[in-house]
C-alpha cells in the first residue's frame, strides 16, 4: 500500500512533517516502511532574483549574475553562468552551495575561469521537471523569492509507503488512514464526499441482473450502470494522486474504479454493458475447463475451484483478481456496469496463488474488505464520473447480500484490560479510545462492564477483550507501558541432561583442536552418490521435500558426513589445507517413505580433519595428520565421557579406506566409527590430501557414560618396570599381543604400553619389530625383581608361543 | 721461616688474584696447599723447630693457610660467577621468534551466541526445552492460531514434506509442546532454541535455515509489562546496560498484543548509522502476549492464566555482537572465519 501525503490531506489537517506523522503511524501499528520525497534533490534549490548581471571579463559568453536568494542569504549571492536566456530582474531556480541535484550534478564552490561561483542557475533538466531544455527555467515574476523550488514547481508531495500487517485490511485505504491520523494526531477528518445525484431516469434493475451462486465464495456484490460514458482522460489531480498510489492511468472510468479502491479500500470492476451476453452478472465457481480471458490477453483453463464473474455465456473474469478481456472498457463503450463486490479472501488467497496473480484488488479481498464498502463505494464512483462530465447515473443500485453480516460485540471491563497490560490507564481514557476508533460503548452495569460493539471494518481483527487491549496500548503508545517482572514462584533454570551431554562434546572436541561448523539439514542425491552410499543403505530413504528451493537441496539429510565432506571440500577448494571440523546435529530418519508421521530425529556427532598436525611454525613438524590423530581424538573424547572397556575392530564402511578403518564397539553395539576417508570419496569431493573421519551417535554413547566416577588411590610403594621388544608378522595386531602380555603377566601386572614400532631397514619383510613397557605393582608391599621374574618369563614364554615372536635384547 | 712463610702468603695471594679460570684457581690451590707445597713441607718439619717457636710458628702458617684458602674461595665464587655470564651469553636467543603453541578448536559463533542466550535465561529460572525440526502443520501453525489459508502464513513459507508434516518455520511450536506436557494451568517459564528452515533465497540477510530462540512464560497475572522488562534484562546483559528498547505494535497470530522489539543501534548507539539505517534502531525480535485462543488449543485456561511469548533470531544477534555483515559466513563453515572465535 503506498498513497501521497497530498491525498491524505484532502481529508484531514496535518500540521507536522512527513516524518513525524510516519512516526506516529509506525509507533500505532500502521507500519510506514518508507518515505519518497517528490522533492529529493531539490531541498537546496531556492527561488532567486537576478539583480545585477555583467559579462565575465575573460569570456565572450559567461555570464557573472548577483542573486538575490532572500532569506538564504543576508548578501547576493555571486554565481557565473553560461545560458544567455537570463536578463536582470528574472526570477529562477538558484542551486546553492551543498546541492545534490535530481540530474546527479552535486554544487560546490568553485571559479570560473578567475571568478568565483557560488552555485548554479538550473534548467528543467536538471531539476528533473517538464520545460525544455533551452537554457535556465525562467519562473512567472511574482514567484516569491527564497523559497523552495519544489514547493512551486509542484513537487512538494511525499509518498508514504506502507509495510501493513495482515490484520489492518482496513488500512488499505485512504478512508483507514485517516482515522487512524485523525485519533492520533485529534484532528477530525472529513471522508469523501458520496452525494451521486441519480440523473438518468432509466432503473438499475432493469438493465441488469446481479446473481450469486456460492454466497460462501461472494457474501455481497453490488452494481450500478452508468449511461452516456463519455470516455477520455482523467483529470490531472486524479493522475498524480494514482501515480503517487503506483497506479499507471488508464481512462477515466478505470482510472476512478482505481480511485476508489485506494479512497474506500473496496475493489471495483468496470464491465462494457453492451458485450455483456444476457446482461446478467452471476458469481460462480469456473467450470472445470471452461476458458479464462483475462485483461492481461491469457487464456486460462479453469481448474474448477475459482470464483468466477459469468454473463449468460462465458466467464467474464476472475473474480477480485483479473477482468475479463471481452467486456474491457474500451473507445466504444458508452454503458458501463460497476461492480462492488465482497469476495471470499481464503478463495482469493488460493486462486490468486494458484494462477499466479497478484493484484492491488486481490491484496485487498486476501485482507479483508468491510462488506458495508460496496455501496458506498458505488456511489462515489459514480459521484466522480458524474462530476467530470462523463456519464449520466441510473436509479438505484442493485444490491445482491444473501446473508447480512451481523456486528460483533465484546464485553469487558477496564480493569482486565490495564491488568493484562501492567497499566493503569483511567477507564475514560479507554471508552474514549475505544470511541475514537469508531467502537460503540455500552455501560452494562455499575460494576464497569461495558459491550463495545466491534465498527464493521474491523470485525476480521478484533474479536475478544484481548484484541481490545492491543488498541488501548498500541494508542496510548508501547512506550507507555511499564517494565515489570513477572513475579511468581522463583524456579530453577534448567536443560535436559542429552543438551548437558551434547554440551559437553563439544568442549572437549574444542579441546582437541576441532573446529565447530554448521550446515543446513538437507542433502541432495548427488552428495550421497559422491559417498558411495550403497542402494539399497537405509541412508538412501531420505525424506523428500515437496517445494524444494533448487536442486542443490531436495532432501533431508540422512547422514552428517555429506556435509562435513562438502564443507571439507570448500574450504580445500579455497586452500584452507589443515583443516578439523565436527559437528553435532540431528539427521533423519522416515519409519516409511512417503511418511505418514514425523520420522526419527536422531542425534549425531561427526568430525574431518587433514592437513598438518601441528601449526605451521618455525620450529614445528611438518608431519601430516594420520588415521591414529582421529582415532586419539575418538579415545579422548571415550576417555573424557567416562566411557570405557570397549572393544576396537577392523570396520567396513562405504566411505571409508577398507584398511583403515575400525569400529569402536560395545558388544555388537557400533559406539563410534574412524577411518580413512576412501580416495575415491576424496576424488568426488576434490580433496587431494589424505582426510580422517569419525563418526558417533549420542544416544547411543550417552547409554555408555560412565556413572559415579570415584579415583584410585595412588600406589604407597613403587613398582618395577620391565622392557620387551620383538619381531612378529606384521599382520599381528599389536592389541591382540598386549591381551596376551596382561593375560599372562601374573598377580603384580599392572600395565602395559606400546612405546615402539618399527618397520623397514634392517627388519627382515613382513615382519615388524615392537616394543612393549610392562609395569608389575603391589599394593602392599615394594617388589623384589625375584617377584616379578617369573611373570616375565610368562609374558616372553608365551608371547613366543602364541606369535611366534623372536625376542630381541 | 716466619719471612719465608709470609713470601709464601704473598705469592700465593698474588697468584690467586691473577688467576683467569677455574683451572689455574684449582693448580693455584695444588700448588700453594698440596701436599707437596712449601706450607706443607713446612708443618711437616714444624716437628724439628725448638718448643717456644713451634706453637707461634704453628699459628702463623695456620693463619697463612686460612688467608690462602679464604682468598682461594672468594675467587672461586668470583671466577664460578663470571663462568655462568659467559656460558648465558652464549645461549641467548632470539626471544622475539613465535612461541610453541598446541591447536586449539573453537565453537562456531552461533553456538558462543546461544549459549549466551541460554546462560541469561537459565539464571532467570528458564528451562531449555526442545522439540522435533521436523514437524506437524498442527504444531507448527493451526495451534499457533494460525489456520490453513490464513493471510499470515505467507509470511513464512515454508518447506513441506506432506500436506501435513513440514521443516517446523519457527521455533514456537515448542510453546504449544510443551504446554500440552502440561497441566492444571502449571506455570511454565521456558525458551526452546533450535534450528527453524524457510523457503528463503540464501543471499548476504537470508538463509534456508537460521537458529531461533523461543520463550515462553505462563502464570496467572502475567502482564504485558512484565515482558517489556524481560526483554529489557535480557537485552541490557546482551548488548550491555546502556542498550535501549523500543516496543512497536505489530500482528502475530499467536499474540495479542503484539509487538515488534527493536534496540537502539550497537553500532551508533542510537545516532543513527549505515547498520540501522540512519534510525537509531535495530528490529531485534518479535512478542506479545500469548493469544487466548492459543492457551484454550493447549489445554490453558486464559480465564485464569496469562502469558507472553518472544522469539528471536540468533544470527542476527551474533552478526550485531561480532560485526559480521553477511550471514552467509556462518553456514559457509571457511576455517579462517570460525578460527577467529
Amino acid at each position: 500500500m503506498q498513497v501521497s501525503l497530498n491525498w491524505l490531506r484532502d481529508y484531514i489537517d496535518i500540521d507536522c512533517s512527513a516524518e513525524e506523522l510516519a512516526e506516529k503511524l509506525t509507533m500505532a501499528g500502521i507500519p510506514v516502511e518508507n518515505l519518497i520525497r517528490e522533492d529529493a534533490g531539490l531541498e537546496k534549490v531556492i527561488t532567486g532574483r537576478v539583480e545585477k548581471m555583467e559579462k565575465h571579463p575573460d569570456s565572450d559568453h559567461m555570464w557573472i549574475c548577483q542573486m538575490n536568494v532572500g532569506k538564504f542569504s543576508e548578501n547576493l549571492v555571486q554565481i557565473v553562468t553560461g545560458a544567455q536566456n537570463v536578463h536582470e530582474g528574472d526570477i529562477v531556480p538558484v542551486a546553492m552551495v551543498g546541492a545534490d541535484l535530481p540530474c546527479g550534478k552535486k554544487i560546490s564552490k568553485g571559479k570560473l575561469r578567475g571568478v568565483a561561483s557560488n552555485g548554479m542557475l538550473c534548467s528543467p533538466d536538471e531539476l528533473n521537471v517538464e520545460g525544455g531544455h533551452d537554457g535556465i527555467l525562467i519562473l512567472p515574476r511574482d514567484t516569491e523569492i527564497g523559497i523552495q523550488a519544489g514547493k512551486i514547481l509542484g513537487k512538494d508531495d511525499v509518498i508514504f509507503e506502507f509495510e501493513l500487517t495482515a490484520n489492518r485490511g482496513d488500512c488499505f485505504s485512504v478512508e483507514g488512514l485517516i482515522r487512524e491520523i485523525g485519533v492520533l494526531t485529534g484532528k477530525n477528518p472529513k471522508y469523501p464526499d458520496l452525494n451521486v445525484v441519480e440523473d438518468d431516469s432509466d432503473s438499475t434493475q432493469d438493465l441488469i441482473k446481479i446473481e450469486i451462486a456460492d454466497p460462501d465464495l461472494c457474501s455481497r456484490f453490488s452494481a450500478r450502470v452508468l449511461k452516456n460514458v463519455k470516455l477520455g482522460e482523467s483529470p490531472e489531480w486524479m493522475k498524480r494522486r494514482l501515480e503517487g498510489a503506483g497506479i499507471r492511468s488508464i481512462n477515466n472510468v478505470v482510472d476512478v474504479t482505481n480511485f476508489v479502491m485506494v479512497e474506500l479500500g473496496q475493489p471495483m470492476h468496470a464491465y462494457d454493458y453492451d458485450q455483456i451476453a444476457g446482461k446478467i452478472l452471476t458469481a460462480r465457481k469456473s467450470v472445470k475447463g471452461e476458458q479464462l480471458h483475462t485483461l492481461d490477453d491469457s487464456n486460462r483453463l479453469a481448474k474448477g475451484d475459482e470464483l468466477v464473474i459469468a454473463d449468460s455465456e462465458k466467464a467474464a473474469g476472475l473474480a477480485g483478481i483479473m477482468g475479463g478481456l471481452e467486456t474491457e472498457i474500451t473507445e466504444s463503450t458508452t454503458t458501463v456496469v460497476l461492480e462492488a463486490a465482497n469476495f471470499n479472501s481464503t478463495s482469493i488467497r488460493r486462486t490468486s496463488r494458484s494462477v499466479g496473480l497478484h493484484s492491488e484488488a486481490s491484496g485487498r479481498f486476501e485482507r479483508g474488505v468491510d462488506i458495508s464498502k460496496t455501496i458506498k463505494s458505488l456511489d462515489r464512483a459514480a459521484k466522480l464520473l458524474q462530476d467530470m462530465n462523463a456519464c449520466t447515473v441510473t436509479r438505484g443500485i442493485v444490491d445482491c447480500y444473501p446473508v447480512k453480516k451481523s456486528e460483533t460485540s465484546i464485553d469487558f471491563t477496564c480493569d482486565k484490560i490495564n491488568s493484562r497490560l501492567g497499566t493503569q490507564i483511567d477507564e475514560s481514557k479507554i471508552i474514549e479510545i475505544l470511541k475514537s476508533l469508531d467502537f460503540v460503548v455500552e455501560n452494562l452495569d455499575e460494576d464497569g462492564s461495558y459491550r463495545a460493539i466491534v465498527p464493521m471494518h474491523r470485525i476480521n481483527d478484533v474479536k475478544v477483550w484481548e484484541d481490545l487491549s492491543e488498541e488501548i496500548a498500541r494508542i496510548v503508545g508501547y512506550d507507555q507501558i511499564p517494565s515489570t517482572l513477572p513475579f511468581g514462584d522463583s524456579t530453577q533454570g534448567h536443560q535436559s541432561e542429552q543438551q548437558d551431554f551434547i554440551d559437553k562434546i563439544r568442549s572437549i572436541l574444542t579441546s582437541l583442536g576441532m573446529c565447530e561448523e554448521l550446515s543446513f539439514g538437507f542433502t541432495n542425491p548427488e552428495t550421497l552418490d559422491k559417498l558411495q552410499v550403497p542402494g539399497d543403505s537405509y541412508l538412501r530413504n531420505a525424506i523428500p521435500i515437496m517445494n524444494p528451493l533448487t536442486d542443490e537441496f531436495p532432501l533431508v539429510r540422512t547422514t552428517l558426513l555429506g556435509g562435513i565432506l562438502e564443507n571439507a571440500s570448500r574450504n580445500f577448494s579455497r586452500k584452507n589445507e589443515d583443516v578439523r571440523l565436527f559437528e553435532v546435529a540431528p539427521v533423519f530418519h522416515p519409519k516409511s517413505l512417503p511418511i505418514t508421521e514425523l520420522p526419527r530425529e536422531i542425534w549425531k556427532l561427526a568430525g574431518i580433519l587433514f592437513g598438518r598436525r601441528d601449526r605451521v611454525a618455525w620450529n614445528s613438524s611438518k608431519d601430516e595428520l594420520d588415521f591414529f590423530d582421529a582415532k586419539g581424538i575418538v579415545e579422548e573424547l571415550l576417555s573424557q565421557l567416562s566411557i570405557s572397556n570397549y572393544q576396537v575392530e577392523r570396520g567396513d564402511h562405504f566411505a571409508l579406506h577398507p584398511g583403515r578403518t575400525a569400529f569402536f564397539k560395545k558388544g555388537r553395539e557400533i559406539i563410534a566409527t574412524v577411518g580413512e576417508v576412501h580416495p575415491n570419496v576424496l576424488k568426488s569431493f576434490g580433496i587431494s590430501k589424505r582426510a580422517f573421519i569419525f563418526e558417533m551417535d549420542i544416544e547411543i554413547l550417552r547409554k555408555y557414560i560412565g556413572k559415579n566416577f570415584k579415583y584410585e588411590s595412588l600406589p604407597k610403594f613403587p613398582g618395577i618396570v620391565r622392557d620387551i621388544a620383538m619381531l612378529v608378522d606384521e599382520n599381528i595386531p599389536a592389541l591382540e599381543i598386549e591381551q596376551i602380555i596382561s593375560k599372562n603377566g601374573g598377580k603384580f601386572f599392572q600395565e602395559v604400553t606400546l612405546f615402539d614400532l618399527y618397520q623397514g631397514k634392517q627388519i627382515s619383510e613382513g615382519k615388524k619389530s615392537l616394543a612393549f613397557t610392562i609395569k608389575f605393582q603391589s599394593p602392599e608391599k615394594t617388589l623384589t625383581d625375584e617377584e616379578v621374574d617369573e611373570s616375565f618369563r610368562n609374558i616372553l614364554a608365551a608371547v613366543e608361543k602364541k606369535f611366534n615372536a623372536e625376542l630381541r635384547g | 721461616m716466619e719471612k719465608q712463610i709470609e713470601q709464601i702468603k704473598e705469592s700465593a695471594l698474588a697468584a690467586i688474584h691473577e688467576s683467569k679460570n677455574l683451572v689455574e684457581l684449582d693448580s693455584i690451590r695444588v700448588k700453594f696447599l698440596g701436599k707437596k707445597s712449601e706450607l706443607a713441607s713446612i708443618s711437616k718439619n714444624m716437628g724439628k723447630l725448638s718448643a717456644e717457636d713451634r706453637p707461634r710458628l704453628g699459628k702463623i702458617n695456620h693463619d697463612a693457610r686460612v688467608e690462602i684458602e679464604s682468598a682461594l674461595d672468594k675467587k672461586k665464587i668470583e671466577l664460578q660467577s663470571l663462568e655462568l655470564d659467559q656460558k648465558l651469553k652464549t645461549e641467548s636467543i632470539d626471544v622475539t621468534l613465535p612461541g610453541r603453541r598446541n591447536i586449539r578448536g573453537h565453537l562456531h559463533p552461533i553456538t558462543l551466541t546461544l549459549d549466551r542466550i541460554k546462560k541469561i535465561f537459565l539464571n532467570m529460572g528458564y528451562s531449555i526445552e526442545e522439540g522435533p525440526e521436523i514437524e506437524t502443520d498442527y504444531f507448527n501453525f493451526e495451534a499457533l492460531n494460525l489456520p490453513k489459508d490464513h493471510p499470515a502464513r505467507d509470511m513464512q513459507d515454508s518447506f513441506y514434506i506432506t500436506e501435513e508434516i513440514l521443516m517446523r518455520t519457527q521455533t514456537s511450536p515448542v510453546q504449544a509442546r510443551t504446554m500440552q506436557a502440561h497441566s492444571n494451568n502449571e506455570p511454565i517459564k521456558m525458551i526452546a532454541p533450535g534450528r527453524v528452515y524457510r523457503r528463503d533465497d540464501y543471499d548476504a540477510s537470508h538463509s534456508p535455515m537460521f537458529t531461533q530462540v523461543e520463550g515462553l512464560v505462563i502464570d496467572r497475572g502475567i502482564r504485558f509489562s512484565d515482558l517489556k522488562g524481560t526483554l529489557e534484562t535480557f537485552l541490557k546483559q546482551t548488548f550491555g546496560s546502556k542498550a535501549k528498547i523500543r516496543l512497536r505494535p505489530s500482528f502475530f497470530p499467536f499474540t495479542e498484543p503484539s509487538t515488534e522489539v527493536d534496540v537502539s543501534c550497537v553500532m551508533c548507539h542510537g545516532n543513527g548509522c549505515s547498520v540501522c539505517k540512519g534510525s537509531g534502531w535495530l528490529e531485534i525480535l518479535g512478542a506479545g502476549m500469548v493469544h487466548p485462543h492459543v492457551l484454550e488449543m493447549s489445554g490453558y485456561d486464559p480465564k485464569i492464566v496469562s502469558g507472553f511469548a518472544f522469539g528471536l533470531g540468533v544470527e542476527r544477534i551474533a552478526m550485531l555482537t561480532y560485526g559480521i555483515d553477511d550471514l552467509r559466513l556462518f553456514y559457509d563453515n571457511d576455517v579462517r572465519f570460525l578460527k577467529q572465535f
